[in-house]
């Protein structure tokens, strides 16, 4: 047997799998990285519209970034530079009361107080409170019950539950009973029994289902919210635009060591005695390593390793998973600013959020149901050229917009038509907030959930590779038995967003999985 | 006030949980008085005449959940209950056929498979998942739901024996344990089965008597809770009590008065006595009081706290958490009096699963659309129904030759919209009709002649139930099976051991563990609980000691 070329092998340059190679290659590891498109990056890549304007491809905001992979992989230091802005939340209202939150904190437009703001300060101190005792489970291996209740392994596992128990017992009874009533809870009722529904409780609501297969009362949705709270709620942008964010990861992997191939597409994963050996290229190159890591989703992720590797319920659990994708994505080239009634120029620079009532969010994803488009959908818009001139120039704007409650699976596909009458959805919605907006557009490039599907390989186009569900989360992430990133064939790894703990932009599944990894002695 | 005012226990309510708490308790030798507003006993398990000649359970219709050791304890079958199971239903669709359940498991297969091969093998799968569930839920029903914040010993027992439970299961069980319980039944269904009548026929049981839809997280338990129960000893069975629900709560009177308990019939509580912290009684709509050292309430928990108790006498973040207790009403009803038995075109004549529960939805789409109506404050413009005849069974319902139907219809707003405001006064003789005639449309895809059989008809919306029964937004839980409202979190976190912050009152109706569906195991626990704060668990009886 010949030595391998590599320690180990990721597939996809995602932010994911290029934070797992710098976690491997920061431990001496050889690693290489092979990513099918041109550039690495995935989801975080910025894409070059007409006249040299930059503009977020995909994700525009980095709302979840975990401080300790930003420390561990020296996101931000000299070798991976990275500068971001913290951008206030502005929830919109077409009779001009915007709703503003800001280091957490809810007030007016215009500046005077909000009238809820108490209220809403008392919920997001719960509510990070919780997020935060949620979070300590992030950056660990999910606890698993693989060997039952009373085998040692769980047991030594259920010691990092017991200190979750212990800090719940330490908030005192009276957060711990709101902890255990609120979990598993919908955004809806909690939201609507301490606010009036208006803007400002239409954006957490928003943020409750940010890329869900959700509406605001779906049970499980303030278990999302909290998720997007983790690192406080806040939201930055990047400068230089998301692409920012993947150069920084990139750097970080490349300055450990690691070696990236891009434009280079794995057709499967080489087995010897179901275990992990390497992997072959489309044009059938071998490239040889003791273990490989997949940033693909579950599913992929197993067909490239062949479902002859798992069990029958294995394949089973994969094939039924939830994985929807709801948001789309709509880039707009404007020759000039668009004026939003009510906005000062830094609030317009915000976060500016399409969910004036908890109703309208509920609302919108009715359609989405059924595959059908959504007349009103909830749209986040951020137009980074306020803050950061260098990404547009000339006087000209660029507007990102996450478009919500946007079916992957649209009745009748999704062909150039329909991607069409999204655009005109999307602009019909920010006309009533930004009157003229729609005569200021040169340029503008759609991308369906199918779209972020065949770009990314996102499966369904979802955000988090897979539906953060409470039937999808912790031990049975990606599926039941298979939560510990080992996946299948010894020394094969899933290091993406279908991992615990789930996507956005936090490195935690491709740190984690890496650390797994070594902790399991693959190497 | 003399001393035949005076009572051990005073029970506030005579619905068939109130009923048992004051079985149990007379039984135990307690001096018990129930106090009833209505002229009836029984609450929502009740038989009323409203046309001569038929007898309509107006309110609850089947029986199954009813736990067969309160049935043993207190000896129903002897005051003159008698469940008779039925067996089988049908989803009728569009195009002439339908889907038949029976419960002889070759026939079911051989039915499924005229649908889909796949789901006939799918459909094993499913049941041995569902049985499992309920094998594992059922011992907890009348057990107490431990606190998880507290270290009585008590409770750290009770969370042992969930512990033990939960480990019984099994390394792979616990996972798909922790999975089910937080699916949608529409997904859960999705991953067994491909033919939509089949999933649609299936689905209803996550649904009844909610505020949710068919995908919203949370209903695969609901269908658990509508399969745990069982008809003598058939797990998942369902069964009609002979002479209406009305019979249940009729042998709990029975057994009550035999016990030497009294009932008063006629008025309401007006207001519970409550004097430094310690209830004393209550005061009745008439004006006479009633004391008693432990006072139980069957209502459901906010028209105990909100509207007939001093508020003064509660901690302001108890009445919070009473306040924002989800309690939406989502059904509605018609009982209809049948001149004779309607045609079903689709069936072959006199097939055996026309006895059971039969519907018209035809996808779990349709369900889902029909929850986004409810939200809005309409009705379901393309309703679920689950509809049963049962004087096919029990000949007492109606005159000889004649039947007796009941329409139970999901879903139906409590507060209705017209013209943009919501509000339950907008149930009036116009919506209630409106809302029948789009019933009666839909049952005509079952049965095209129900219009010319049916001679009366009673239409019954969540605000009627309200009104009538005293149910709370007319929820027929006593509050939503929610995971935020179950177990240690029902009805309200620190109080879910049938206890509230008056001394010696108790809440026995099912706004506590584990909640609606004519278990009568709320009343029975609240009263096991009742007796052991007295020191009297000595003189329990049955499953209770």
């Amino acid at each position: 047997m010949t030595t391998p070329t590599y320690d180990a092998i990721v597939i996809g340059a995602g932010h994911n799998g290029l934070a797992a190679a710098a976690t491997l290659a920061r431990k001496g590891k050889s690693v290489c990285v092979i990513e099918r498109n041109a550039t690495a990056g995935g989801m975080a890549r910025n894409t070059t519209l007409a006249g040299g304007i930059k503009a977020p491809e995909i994700a525009h905001l980095l709302y979840n970034l975990h401080p300790k992979v930003k420390k561990e992989l020296g996101l931000g230091s000299p070798r991976a530079p990275l500068e971001v802005r913290e951008l206030p939340a502005v929830s919109l209202s077409e009779d001009g009361y915007h709703a503003v939150i800001r280091s957490g904190r809810a007030e007016l437009a215009d500046g005077r107080p909000h009238p809820e703001a108490a209220a809403f300060d008392e919920m997001m101190r719960r509510l990070t409170l919780f997020a935060g005792l949620l979070g300590q489970l992030s950056t660990k291996s999910p606890p698993s019950l693989e060997g039952g209740l009373a085998s040692l392994g769980t047991l030594t596992e259920l010691a990092g539950l017991a200190k979750l128990g212990l800090d719940l017992k330490r908030m005192g009874k009276k957060d711990m009973r709101e902890f255990l009533r609120v979990l598993l809870s919908n955004a809806y009722d909690l939201i609507l029994d301490d606010l009036e529904d208006g803007p400002l409780a239409g954006a957490l609501a928003a943020d409750a289902v940010r890329g869900a297969f959700a509406g605001p009362r779906s049970p499980g949705t303030v278990f999302t919210l909290m998720y997007r709270l983790g690192q406080g709620g806040g939201a930055q942008l990047p400068m230089g635009g998301m692409g920012a964010v993947a150069a920084a990861f990139e750097a970080a992997a490349r300055a450990a060591g690691a070696e990236i191939r891009t434009g280079a597409s794995v057709a499967r994963v080489l087995t010897e005695n179901d275990r992990a050996a390497g992997v072959v290229l489309e044009d059938g190159t071998e490239i040889s390593g003791k273990a490989v890591l997949s940033n693909t989703g579950p599913m992929a992720a197993m067909m490239l390793a062949g479902a002859e590797h798992y069990d029958v319920e294995a394949v089973r659990r994969m094939r039924n998973q939830r994985c929807k994708g709801t948001a789309a994505k709509v880039n707009l080239v404007l020759n000039a600013a668009p004026v939003f009634p009510g906005l000062s120029p830094e609030l317009m620079a915000g976060r500016l959020l399409i969910a004036p009532s908890t109703s309208y969010v509920e609302r919108a994803f009715n359609p989405t149901k059924y595959g059908e488009m959504p007349a009103n959908p909830v749209i986040e818009a951020v137009i980074p050229s306020l803050t950061d001139p260098e990404v547009a120039g000339g006087g000209r704007h660029v507007l990102s917009a996450v478009v919500g409650s946007v079916p992957y699976g649209l009745e009748g596909g999704w062909d150039a038509a329909a991607r069409e009458r999204l655009a005109a959805a999307t602009l019909a919605t920010l006309e009533k907030y930004a009157p003229g907006i729609s005569a200021l557009v040169t340029e503008r490039q759609v991308l369906s959930p199918a779209c972020i599907e065949a770009r990314t390989g996102a499966p369904g186009g979802h955000w988090h590779h897979a539906e953060i569900g409470v039937d999808q989360i912790l031990t049975v992430r990606p599926a039941n038995g298979m939560a510990h990133y080992r996946f299948g064939p010894e020394g094969y790894y899933l290091c993406g967003a279908g991992a615990h703990p789930g996507g956005d932009v936090t490195g935690l599944a491709g740190r984690n999985s890496a650390l797994q990894l070594l902790k399991d002695g693959v190497l | 006030m003399g001393q035949h005012d005076r009572y051990d226990a005073i029970v506030a309510g005579a619905g068939h949980n109130g009923l048992t708490a004051a079985c149990y308790l007379a039984k135990a030798g307690l001096k018990v008085l129930v106090v009833e507003k209505n002229d009836w006993i029984g609450g929502a398990a009740v038989s009323r005449s409203l046309h001569e000649g038929w007898t309509y359970s107006n309110c609850s219709y089947v029986c199954s959940l009813l736990r067969r050791e309160i049935v043993r304890d207190l000896e129903l079958p002897k005051y003159g209950l008698q469940v008779i199971p039925y067996e089988g239903g049908a989803s009728f669709s569009r195009d002439g056929d339908y889907f038949a359940y029976m419960s002889d498991h070759d026939a079911l297969r051989r039915e499924i498979s005229r649908h889909s091969a796949h789901d006939a093998d799918a459909y094993d799968r499913f049941s041995q998942t569902v049985i499992r569930q309920c094998r594992f839920i059922r011992p907890f029903l009348l057990r107490n739901a431990p606190d998880p914040t507290s270290l009585k010993p008590r409770d750290i027992g009770e969370l042992l024996f969930l512990i033990r439970q939960a480990h019984g299961l099994g390394k792979k069980e616990l996972g798909e344990t922790l999975r089910f319980w937080s699916m949608s039944i529409g997904d859960f269904l999705d991953e067994h089965f491909e033919n939509d009548l089949i999933k649609a026929h299936i689905a209803g049981a996550g649904i009844i008597g909610t505020g949710l839809g068919v995908y919203s997280p949370g209903t695969a338990y609901v269908l658990l809770h509508h399969y745990m129960g069982d008809v003598d000893g058939a797990i998942g069975a369902w069964g009609f009590a002979r002479g209406g629900m009305g019979a249940i709560s009729n042998a709990l009177g029975a057994c009550f008065e035999e016990a030497g308990g009294t009932i008063v019939t006629g008025s309401g509580v007006d207001r519970f006595l409550v004097d430094n912290g310690k209830v004393t009684g209550v005061a009745l709509d008439n004006g006479d009081e009633y004391h008693a050292p432990i006072v139980a309430s069957n209502m459901d928990v906010k028209r105990t706290f909100l509207q007939h108790t001093g508020q003064q006498h509660l901690p302001g973040d108890f009445v919070k958490a009473v306040k924002r207790f989800k309690i939406r009403g989502s059904s509605g009803k018609l009982n209809i009096a049948l001149d004779a038995l309607p045609e079903f075109p689709a069936a072959p004549k006199g097939a055996p699963f026309l006895r059971g529960d039969l519907h018209c939805a035809e996808s779990l789409n349709e369900l889902e659309r029909a929850y986004d109506d409810w939200k809005e404050g309409r009705w379901s413009q393309n309703p679920y129904f689950d509809m049963l005849i049962p004087s096919q069974i029990d000949p007492t319902m109606a005159p000889p030759g004649k039947h007796m139907m009941t329409v139970f219809v999901q879903y139906a707003p409590y507060d209705l919209e017209v013209g943009g405001v919501r509000a339950g006064t907008n149930w009036n003789g116009q919506t209630r009709g409106a809302f029948a005639d789009c019933v009666f449309d839909k049952l005509e895809q079952a049965c095209p002649d129900i219009r010319s059989k049916t001679v009366h008809a009673e239409i019954r919306t969540p605000w009627d139930i309200e009104q009538e029964v005293g149910l709370t937004e007319g929820n027929i839980f006593q509050g939503e099976l929610t995971f935020d409202q179950l177990l240690f979190n029902r009805p309200v976190p620190g109080y879910a051991q049938y206890d509230t912050p008056i001394d010696g009152m108790y809440i026995v109706g099912s706004s506590a563990h584990p909640g609606g569906g004519v278990m009568a195991a709320p009343g029975a626990n609240a009263a096991r609980e009742i007796l052991r704060n007295i020191g009297r668990s000595g003189n329990m009886t049955g499953y209770a000691a």
